[in-house]
């Protein structure tokens, strides 16, 4: 072919990676690289996580393998026995993916947590611009002040009160817990490993926790909702009352699944002797 | 034994791993070996969870480099990571010296 000017790194093997392709470590024979790829294929199978914690875990792996390929070559190996050597000084996929398991399970809490709290006040001004503009409590747009509130709907705010509050204190306490704060966990501990896996675990159950308030938020505003448009239907803004209700279906949607996840990096931390 | 020893050092070692600059994750796992004359050989493949949660803790930040296309991750110590490596020495310097105070004065012969 003289249209390509020079090979595409499509000709290269890539690892088959659950989250996408990500680079393959170069410079190596492409016999190497195969068996790089399918080991590194059978590690990522373990992996649950953010996908792009795993990318980059892959990313990794990869070129410290080549790294210690290339180390073997000097000694003497051929090729296939330098590859060879290198996965046998990384350990076995399930060893390696086992240590990576507390560390994916806090990235997982950590990434739900901040979501929740980052998209928060957007979907909160969402729905204040959609009560303001409905003219609803134009003095003070809080719920429980929209016209002709039912009981029902009165029960129903003030449980979406407690469910803000778990879900604002459950994403804090996750950031706080997976992040700078684990530098002050007592180096000594001689059950370290399983100390994180345990921590990291907790943490992705809280996180976990703090999504259901929000789900809890998310389904009462729409609750609240559908009571007003029952009732005084005329009243209400379709267009930021729509968006609004859009914003809380789309992060029900999302979370739900956020939610599961860290639920299973959760159990799966729990079930796995962590940092083996 | 050994291995289990050292995991209650492996944060401090590989802190001081990257003292000198910045590493790849395959370079301080060298580090730590060549610097223990092969006593701490640990799987290659336990560093980089370790080296990940150093990063988590704000003790080293990491930064993509990519040489002779390859793409590695370069981890650097942080302030606090250089504040943190000084406490584990202090540490280890005060519980080293009473240990071989207590262990130093007593003639046994060496087996391993």
């Amino acid at each position: 072919m003289t249209g390509s000017p020079r090979s595409t790194p499509a000709d290269r093997p890539v690892p088959a990676l659950a989250g996408g392709p990500g680079p393959a470590p170069a410079g190596l024979p492409a016999a190497a690289e195969q068996v790089i790829g399918s080991y590194l294929t059978e590690v990522v199978h373990r992996l649950i996580g953010p996908a792009r914690a795993r990318r980059d875990i892959l990313a990794e792996l990869g070129a410290g393998l080549a790294d210690a390929t290339d180390g073997y070559r000097p000694a003497g190996l051929d090729p296939d026995q330098a590859v060879r050597a290198a996965i046998a000084e990384f350990g076995r996929p399930e060893q390696v993916a086992d240590g990576f398991r507390a560390e994916l399970t806090a990235a997982q809490a950590r990434r739900t947590a901040l979501a929740l709290l980052r998209t928060g006040p957007l979907v909160g001004l969402l729905w204040l611009g959609a009560a303001l503009a409905s003219r609803i409590g134009a003095q003070l747009a809080a719920p429980w002040h929209w016209a002709n509130m039912p009981v029902g709907a009165r029960l129903v705010t003030h449980l979406a009160g407690i469910a803000f509050v778990i879900a604002i204190g459950g994403a804090l306490v996750t950031v706080a817990t997976t992040g700078r704060l684990t530098r002050w966990v007592p180096g000594w501990l001689p059950a370290r490993p399983r100390w994180l896996g345990a921590g990291s675990a907790a943490s992705a159950a809280i996180a976990a926790v703090a999504v259901g308030g929000t789900a809890a938020i998310d389904i009462a505003l729409l609750a609240l909702l559908a009571t007003q448009a029952v009732s005084t239907p005329g009243r209400l803004a379709a267009l930021p009352v729509a968006v609004a209700a859009v914003a809380s279906l789309t992060r029900l949607t999302l979370t739900s699944r956020a939610a599961r996840k860290c639920l299973t990096t959760s159990v799966a931390c729990l079930s796995s002797p962590a940092g083996a | 034994m050994r291995a289990q020893a050292l995991k209650g050092h492996l944060d401090g070692m590989l802190l001081a791993a990257l003292e000198d600059g910045p590493r790849h994750g395959y370079a301080v796992m060298e580090a730590l070996r060549v610097g223990s004359d092969g006593q701490f050989d640990l799987p290659t493949g336990t560093i980089y969870p370790a080296l990940r949660r150093l990063e988590r803790a704000g003790l080293v930040h990491t930064r993509w480099s990519e040489d002779s296309g390859r793409r590695r991750r370069l981890y650097e110590l942080t302030p606090a990571g250089r504040r943190m490596l000084d406490d584990e020495r202090n540490a280890w310097r005060e519980f080293s010296t009473a240990v071989t105070a207590l262990l130093g004065p007593l003639p046994r012969p060496v087996t391993s």
